[in-house]
C-alpha cells in the first residue's frame, strides 16, 4: 500500500528541464534522427546551425535533431522579465524529406514529454517565416498549446537565396516554454532543471544579469565594429579558397557581432539594412559553395 | 440524376486563404461543368481548417453530344496533311466529303452524335480545374512538385456512388475519407455526402463553416446575455476564428483584475490581436476583466481554460513590466532616441522629421489662431513613442502609447491627444480630428511627407504609391474640409520645402509644388465623389479651380450641387447664360468693328 502511493506521487510530479530535452532526444532519435550536439558558436536560432542551414540544400535526405543555445542580445532583461532571455535553448529538428505525416508525428512528440494531446487545445496558427540575414523563407505555422506557442513548424521553400529542393521540414520547440507549460510554472527562472534542487535560476540567472549589461552597456562597439570587418573579410576569402564550413563559422560570427552591435544601438535603421545585406551575400555565397562541395 | 463529392484533405489552411480557395474552387468548377454542357442543381463548397469540400448535385450521369460539321483542309492538299486531319477527329477515309465555299472547295467531315458519360468528362476536367486554384501564398513540400496553400494530403472523390479515380500530380484520388482526432486517425470509405457529413459528424468536425459561425454566435450571445456583457465584436476576428476550428467550443475566461489599470488599448490589442480571443465590454461599455476564447474541442479538465488565463496574464505582465519601465521616461529626452528611426533614406530620420513638424506647426498656429507654444510641443513628441518598448511590443499601438505616456507625465491633455489623433485618418471610414491641436499635428504631418516625397520626385504612380501619398492627401484634405479651415497650402508646401533642404535634402523636381497642388486638386475627386456630388459639377469645379484653397473648392461644388436643381439654381444658370450670351454678342460685334 505505501509503496504504490509513492509511485503515485512520483507520476505526478512533471518532467525536469533535463528530462524534456532527453525524451526529445530519445523520441527523435528513436524515429531515424542523428542526435547531434549544439554548434559551438554564438547563434541567434537552431536554424544558423550547419545542420539545419546547409543540409537543407540540395537532394540528400537528411534527418537531425539538437539543442541549440540560442542567443538574442536584444532580448536580455538583466534576469528581471518572467518570460525573456538573450540567451535560451531551441529543440531543432530538421527532416529532408518532409515525411507525409509529421504533423502526427509532431504530435507524439508532445505525448513524450508529458503534454496531454486529448485534453489540451493544440492548434496550427499561420506563421510565415524569413530570415533576411539567412536569405531564408518558408511556410508553416506556430504550434499553440491553449494559446501559448510552444513550437515554430516550417516548411523550407529557400535558404541562402537557393530554392529547396526537396523541402525540409524544421521543427524548432522553445524548451523554455514548453517546460513552463509542462511544469505550469510562470517564471522561467522558477523552472525545476532536475527535480533535485536545481533551478533554472541557479544555472541561468548571474549569467543573464552579467550578459545582458554585456550586450547593452558594455560590448566594446569599436572593437565589435572591427571585428564586424574581420569575420566577413575572412569568411570571403575562404570561400574563394573553396573551404565551405570554416567559411561558414565566419559568417556566423559576422551574424553574431551584429546582433551585439544591434543591441548597443550603434546600428542606425538605414545601415541596418546594409548589415543584414553583408550577412546574407556571404550566406549565399557558403550555401553554394556547399551545393558545388557536394556534387 | 447524381451527385459529385470532392474533398482535398490538407494540412492546416490558413483562414484567408481558406476562403479564397473556397471562392475560387466554386468559381473554376462552375465554368468548367458547364464549358463541357453538364447541368446541375446546386454547387457548394464549404471548408474547414484540413478541408475543402466541393458537392455538385444533380448532375447527368451522361450526356449526348450532338453531331457537328468539321471544316478541313482545301481540297488538293498533300496527302498527310489530309491524313492527320481524318486520324485526329476519329474517322476514317470514307466520312469525308467536299464542299464549295467562297475560298473554294473544303474537305470536310461529319462527327457522329454520341453520348458522353458525365464520369468521364469529370475526371478529365477536375485535375485541370484543380490545376487552376490560384493561391495568394503557395508552397511546396516534401519531394513533389504541387504548389498548395499547405501540404494537400490526399483527394476523395466519388460520383453517383462511386469512386472516380483521378491523377493530380503525385496523389490518387480515392474513396476514403480520413479524420485525425488528436493522435487517432479514423477512416471511412464514401458513397455519398450524406454518408461523408455523418462520419464527420461523428468525428466532431463541424464541416459548413456558415454553421460553425452560427454556433459559436449563438454561445457568445448567451454567454453575454447571461452574464450581461455587451454583444459588440469584431466581424473580422469573428470570420477568421470561423476557419481556424472544426470543433468550436466557447469558453469565458477572466484575467487579474489588476491588469485592468493598464491602457485598455494594451489589453484589447493582446486578447483581439495577438491572441485571437473577443474582449468583453459590460453593460456600461467598460472593459472588463473577461474574455472569449473559441477552442477547437470540449475542455473536459478545464486546461484549456487555465491554459488560456495564464497565457493572457503572463502577456499582460510583460506589457505592465514594460508600461512601467515606458511611462516614466520623459517623452521630450526620448526625442533624441529617433535619429536612430530613418524616415525615409533620402529624407532622414524621424528626428528630422520631428524639427520639421515643430517648425512647421509654429506657422499654422499662427494661422488657426491657437496657441504656438503647445504646438509645438505637440509637434515634437509626437513621434516619442516609437522608441518605446511597447511600441516595439505592440507596433499598431504607435500614437496610443504616446498619448498614454503623455498623460501619466503631466502633459495638457490636448497635447497628449494629438500624438494618438495626429495618425487619423486611417481610413475612409475613419473619423478626422476635430481639435485644433490634433488636427494641426495631423495637416502638417501629412503635408511634410507629401512635400518631402514630390521634392525628390518619387511621386505616386497609376499602378504604385509604395509611401501611401494618396492617403495622406485625401487625409489632409479631409480634415482641411470636414474642420472648415479656410487654410491657404501653398505657403505651407513652400516652407516645408524650405525645411528639407536646409537639413540638405537633395531637390529633384523643380515642379514639385504645382505638382503636389494638382495631386491634391485630382484626389479632391475622390472626396467629392464620396458626397455624392453630380460627376459633371465634379469635373467643372476642378478644372476651373486655380488656387490652393480646398474648402473653397469644396463649399463651391457642395452648393452647386445643392441648388442646381432647384428653382433658384435654374433661375441662377439661366440668368447666367443669358448675360453669357450677350457678351458674347457684343465680343463679337467688337471684333467686327476693329
Amino acid at each position: 500500500m505505501p509503496k504504490k502511493n509513492k509511485k503515485r506521487i512520483k507520476n505526478k510530479k512533471s518532467l525536469s528541464f533535463q528530462e524534456i530535452i532527453m525524451n526529445l532526444q530519445k523520441y527523435w532519435g528513436n524515429y531515424g534522427c542523428v542526435i547531434l550536439q549544439p554548434y559551438d558558436l554564438e547563434v541567434g536560432a537552431g536554424t544558423f546551425h550547419p545542420a539545419t542551414t546547409l543540409r537543407s540544400l540540395g537532394p540528400k535526405p537528411w534527418k537531425a535533431a539538437y539543442v541549440q543555445p540560442s542567443r538574442r542580445p536584444t532580448d536580455g532583461r538583466y534576469g528581471k522579465n518572467p518570460n525573456r532571455l538573450q540567451h535560451y535553448y531551441q529543440f531543432q529538428v530538421i527532416i529532408k524529406p518532409s515525411p507525409k505525416n509529421i504533423k502526427k508525428i509532431f504530435l507524439k512528440s508532445l505525448s513524450s514529454i508529458g503534454i496531454d494531446i486529448k485534453n489540451n487545445d493544440i492548434r496550427f496558427v499561420e506563421d510565415d517565416w524569413e530570415s533576411p540575414t539567412l536569405g531564408a523563407a518558408g511556410l508553416g505555422w506556430e504550434v499553440w498549446c491553449n494559446g501559448m506557442e510552444i513550437t515554430q513548424f516550417t516548411y523550407f521553400q529557400q535558404m541562402t537565396g537557393i530554392e529547396c529542393k526537396p523541402v525540409s521540414v524544421e521543427l524548432t520547440y522553445g524548451l523554455e516554454r514548453l517546460c513552463m507549460f509542462v511544469q505550469g510554472k510562470k517564471n522561467v527562472f522558477d523552472l525545476d532543471w532536475n527535480n533535485d534542487g536545481v533551478k533554472y535560476k541557479d544555472v541561468y540567472l548571474q549569467s543573464e544579469k552579467e550578459f545582458s549589461a554585456y550586450n547593452f552597456e558594455f560590448a566594446n562597439t569599436k572593437s565589435l565594429l572591427d571585428n564586424f570587418d574581420i569575420a566577413e573579410k575572412e569568411c570571403i576569402s575562404l570561400l574563394e579558397k573553396k573551404i565551405v564550413l570554416p567559411a561558414y563559422d565566419q559568417c556566423l560570427k559576422a551574424s553574431h557581432i551584429f546582433n551585439l552591435l544591434d543591441a548597443r544601438g550603434v546600428v542606425g535603421v538605414a545601415e541596418r539594412t546594409g548589415y543584414i545585406n553583408r550577412i546574407r551575400d556571404l550566406a549565399k555565397g557558403c550555401g553554394s559553395l556547399w551545393l558545388e562541395s557536394k556534387d | 440524376m447524381a451527385q459529385f463529392l470532392l474533398e482535398l484533405y490538407s494540412e492546416e489552411i490558413p483562414p484567408l486563404l481558406q476562403i479564397n480557395a473556397r471562392e475560387e474552387i466554386k468559381k473554376i468548377f462552375e465554368k468548367s461543368i458547364k464549358d463541357e454542357g453538364l447541368t446541375f442543381k446546386s454547387i457548394d463548397v464549404y471548408s474547414t481548417p484540413t478541408r475543402l469540400t466541393l458537392v455538385i448535385d444533380n448532375l447527368p450521369e451522361k450526356i449526348k453530344i450532338l453531331s457537328k460539321e468539321i471544316k478541313g483542309p482545301k481540297v488538293g492538299v498533300e496527302e498527310n496533311i489530309l491524313k492527320s486531319f481524318v486520324s485526329s477527329h476519329n474517322v476514317s477515309k470514307e466520312d469525308i466529303y467536299e464542299k464549295d465555299l467562297d475560298k473554294g472547295k473544303f474537305y470536310f467531315i461529319k462527327t457522329k452524335s454520341k453520348e458522353v458519360f458525365t464520369k468521364d468528362l469529370l475526371i478529365k476536367i477536375t485535375p485541370k480545374s484543380l490545376k487552376e486554384v490560384s493561391w495568394r501564398k503557395s508552397m511546396r513540400w516534401s519531394d513533389n512538385n504541387l504548389m498548395w496553400g499547405r501540404p494537400l494530403r490526399s483527394i476523395v472523390s466519388i460520383f453517383n456512388k462511386q469512386p472516380l479515380i483521378f491523377d493530380f500530380e503525385h496523389l490518387k484520388s480515392t474513396d476514403t475519407t480520413i479524420s485525425e482526432l488528436d493522435l487517432a486517425t479514423n477512416s471511412k470509405k464514401i458513397k455519398t455526402y450524406k454518408e461523408y457529413q455523418s462520419f464527420l459528424k461523428s468525428n466532431k468536425i463541424l464541416l459548413n463553416h456558415k454553421n460553425r459561425e452560427a454556433k459559436i454566435l449563438e454561445k457568445i450571445k448567451k454567454i453575454c446575455h447571461s452574464k450581461k456583457f455587451r454583444e459588440n465584436f469584431d466581424p473580422n476576428l469573428l470570420k477568421e476564428v470561423v476557419n481556424i476550428v472544426e470543433n468550436p467550443n466557447v469558453l469565458l475566461i477572466n484575467f487579474n483584475k489588476e491588469y485592468l489599470k493598464l491602457p485598455k488599448e494594451i489589453i484589447i490589442s493582446t486578447l483581439q490581436k495577438h491572441q485571437r480571443y473577443f474582449p468583453l465590454l459590460d453593460n456600461k461599455d467598460r472593459l472588463s476583466n473577461f474574455f472569449l476564447v473559441v477552442a477547437n474541442k470540449s475542455d473536459n479538465k478545464n486546461f484549456i481554460k487555465e491554459g488560456n488565463k495564464r497565457v493572457v496574464e503572463a502577456r499582460l505582465a510583460d506589457a505592465q513590466f514594460f508600461w512601467e519601465k515606458d511611462k516614466s521616461k520623459n517623452l521630450i529626452k526620448q526625442i533624441a532616441k529617433l535619429k536612430a528611426v530613418t524616415f525615409y533614406d533620402k529624407l532622414g530620420t524621424i528626428y528630422d522629421k520631428t524639427q520639421r513638424l515643430r517648425k512647421l506647426s509654429s506657422l499654422i498656429s499662427d494661422e488657426f489662431n491657437i496657441n504656438k507654444e503647445k504646438a509645438e510641443i505637440a509637434a515634437s513628441i509626437s513621434k516619442s513613442d516609437l522608441c518605446s518598448d511597447l511600441v516595439g511590443e505592440y507596433p499598431e499601438l504607435q500614437g496610443i502609447m504616446g498619448k498614454h505616456f503623455a498623460l501619466s507625465q503631466g502633459f495638457e491633455e490636448d497635447v497628449a491627444n494629438s500624438i494618438s489623433d495626429h495618425y487619423l485618418p486611417s481610413g475612409l471610414a475613419s473619423d478626422v480630428p476635430r481639435k485644433p491641436i490634433s488636427y494641426s499635428i495631423s495637416i502638417v504631418d501629412k503635408l511634410d511627407s507629401l512635400v518631402g516625397f514630390f521634392l525628390i520626385n518619387e511621386k505616386p504612380t497609376s499602378s504604385k504609391d509604395p509611401f501611401a501619398l494618396r492617403r495622406s492627401a485625401i487625409g489632409l484634405l479631409r480634415i482641411i474640409i470636414e474642420n472648415r479651415l479656410n487654410l491657404k497650402i501653398r505657403d505651407l508646401i513652400n516652407y516645408s520645402s524650405t525645411l528639407f533642404i536646409d537639413q540638405g535634402v537633395n531637390q529633384k523636381n523643380e515642379n514639385f509644388d504645382n505638382d503636389l497642388l494638382n495631386f491634391l486638386k485630382e484626389r479632391m475627386r475622390n472626396i467629392l465623389k464620396e458626397k455624392k456630388i453630380q460627376q459633371d459639377i465634379i469635373e467643372a469645379s476642378i478644372s476651373s479651380h486655380s488656387g490652393d484653397n480646398y474648402l473653397d473648392l469644396f463649399r463651391k461644388s457642395f452648393l452647386m450641387n445643392k441648388y442646381i436643381n432647384k428653382d433658384i439654381g435654374k433661375n441662377v444658370i439661366y440668368s447666367y447664360k443669358r448675360a453669357s450670351n450677350i457678351l458674347n454678342h457684343e465680343k463679337k460685334r467688337n471684333i467686327w468693328k476693329t
